[in-house]
């Protein structure tokens, strides 16, 4: 297979057939906490799509340029890259804040959430240790792979969080019955979405 | 054991913490923004007990507000005219009165009042709304999806089952979200009045009154009564419908007494009365009881 297809099914397989919200259950604290209203999804999907970028791309470099020469990569990566995200994060905020107040504005509030978000340090995890979530196509990625995987990873996070946004905004004028009202709606809504999603599990064999 | 894996392990995360910090340390300098000073400020003159009482999610919020003239200095509902004092000083105005306002429905029309069409859509006022004007021939009236009562977020108001929006006037704090949720608040269904109203004319309708009368049992017939009965001056019939002047209003309640459509009700935080309890025409609908005000100043002494 050419190298152009092989990245377009790692950001499909990554996107879709993996998606990291519905089919593997990372991240569904945001998923749930802040499915009410579009306007704070839209802004923290951004966000997300953003610091994944970002922290898979310094932890790749940390893992590969620093934790792997000294060998210590093998159990020291998830206490290390928990610091490098975190610090990262916190970094990019300040900047933002200084250089780019209308950026800064539109996801500010969400970078602080993020820096804790299980979906930013699985996707840097996975990068490097293929295989931890149980991943079929995870290899040991080089740079650009890595970047195409969480691109991948986090605009799947991105379109399952709209989506689901979308419905429950539907579901808030829908009459439901009362004691289905609110979270219980939520979690039926979710699991018939994850349903869809798992159905994709054998698109093209990935 | 290992013991240069362990010296290994503990070099490199104590190096990514240094470098870290380090990092942290001199961004914070370098990016360092200056904010407003009076933001500060205006927080502390604020409660701080972030209640959420004026529709704002925090003090901070509101403090950021005022600092940049967005919102007004008597913002603060909970604080009331020492606060507003207090952060006026701060931003350098003259002092200001505050004047407390709570929400009022101006509908008694209900399940009464006719339907141009049957709606089986989304459960939403705003939604009905953008269907051929609204399922109600009234053009005002209310729509009785409940948007306002979803919307409200101190839980003050509930749909009762003449399908009408009753206000709790001690949970209301006045923040008009609900006015502005209501795709007919701009007409005048839902408005925010003076705390001390005393009297509300349960019908908003600008139609025609030969027409208002086709189809609502429930509207002001615009006879003039109340304005006759009026020992105040306070209550004129103006287009057609009968509007109070709150500032002349003396709560006599004598238009609640002579108005033939009771369509004007005793309401009002001052009285303590829930909007149920006096609403006037509720006696018309299956197991509402309609209180003239007599009967609930009765209530009230017994």
């Amino acid at each position: 297979m050419s190298g152009v297809a092989q990245l377009m099914l790692l950001f499909i397989g990554a996107a879709l057939v993996n998606n990291i919200l519905l089919t593997r259950f990372i991240a569904l604290c945001s998923f749930f906490g802040i499915s009410n209203d579009m306007h704070t999804s839209i802004g923290m999907s951004l966000a997300v799509i953003f610091v994944m970028m970002m922290a898979s791309t310094a932890t790749w470099m940390f893992y590969y340029f620093l934790l792997k020469p000294l060998g210590v990569g093998e159990f020291l990566y998830i206490p290390a890259f928990i610091l490098v995200i975190a610090a990262l994060v916190q970094f990019v905020e300040m900047y933002l804040r200084k250089y780019s107040p209308a950026l800064y504005r539109a996801m500010g509030i969400y970078l602080p959430l993020i820096t804790t978000n299980c979906a930013v340090l699985a996707a840097a995890t996975e990068a490097v240790k293929p295989g931890f979530f149980k991943m079929g196509i995870a290899y040991n990625f080089t740079l650009g792979e890595n970047l195409i995987y969480t691109l991948g990873v986090s605009c799947g996070y991105g379109f399952a969080l709209l989506s689901f946004t979308a419905m429950r905004e539907r579901l808030e004028l829908a009459q439901v019955p009362e004691w289905l009202k609110g979270s219980p709606m939520a979690f039926i809504t979710a699991g018939l979405l994850t349903l869809g999603y798992i159905g994709l599990g054998s698109l093209f064999g990935l | 054991m290992d013991v240069m894996l362990i010296v290994k392990a503990v070099g490199a995360l104590s190096l990514i913490g240094v470098m870290s910090a380090i990092l942290l340390a001199t961004a914070a300098q370098k990016f360092h923004v200056d904010i407003d000073p009076r933001v500060q400020q205006v927080l502390d003159a604020l409660p701080g007990a972030n209640c959420g009482a004026c529709g704002n999610p925090s003090c901070f919020s509101v403090a950021e507000g005022i600092a940049e003239g967005r919102l007004l200095a008597t913002t603060c509902v909970a604080g009331g005219q020492e606060v507003a004092d207090a952060v006026a000083t701060v931003m350098g105005q003259d002092t200001c009165v505050v004047a407390t306002v709570l929400a009022c429905r101006h509908c008694g029309g209900g399940t009464k009042a006719q339907r141009a069409y049957v709606y089986g859509g989304a459960h939403s006022c705003n939604a009905v709304d953008k269907l051929a004007g609204g399922s109600l021939l009234c053009p005002n009236g209310c729509l009785g999806y409940g948007d306002c009562v979803r919307a409200c977020p101190f839980d003050a108001m509930s749909m009762d089952e003449r399908g009408l929006p009753v206000i709790d006037l001690a949970k209301c704090t006045g923040c008009g979200v609900c006015v502005t949720e209501c795709p007919r608040g701009g007409t005048g269904l839902l408005e925010l009045v003076p705390e001390s109203a005393a009297v509300v004319v349960r019908c908003g309708s600008r139609d025609r009154v030969k027409e208002r009368r086709a189809y609502c049992p429930m509207t002001c017939i615009a006879c003039k009564k109340c304005e006759r009965a009026c020992p105040s001056d306070a209550i004129h019939v103006i287009d057609m419908l009968a509007v109070v002047d709150y500032d002349k209003c003396t709560a006599c309640n004598t238009c609640v007494a002579v108005c033939p459509q009771k369509c004007i009700d005793v309401t009002g935080r001052a009285s303590r009365r829930s909007a149920t309890v006096t609403d006037g025409t509720a006696g018309d609908f299956e197991g509402f009881v309609s209180k003239s005000a007599a009967q609930v100043e009765e209530a009230e002494q017994a």
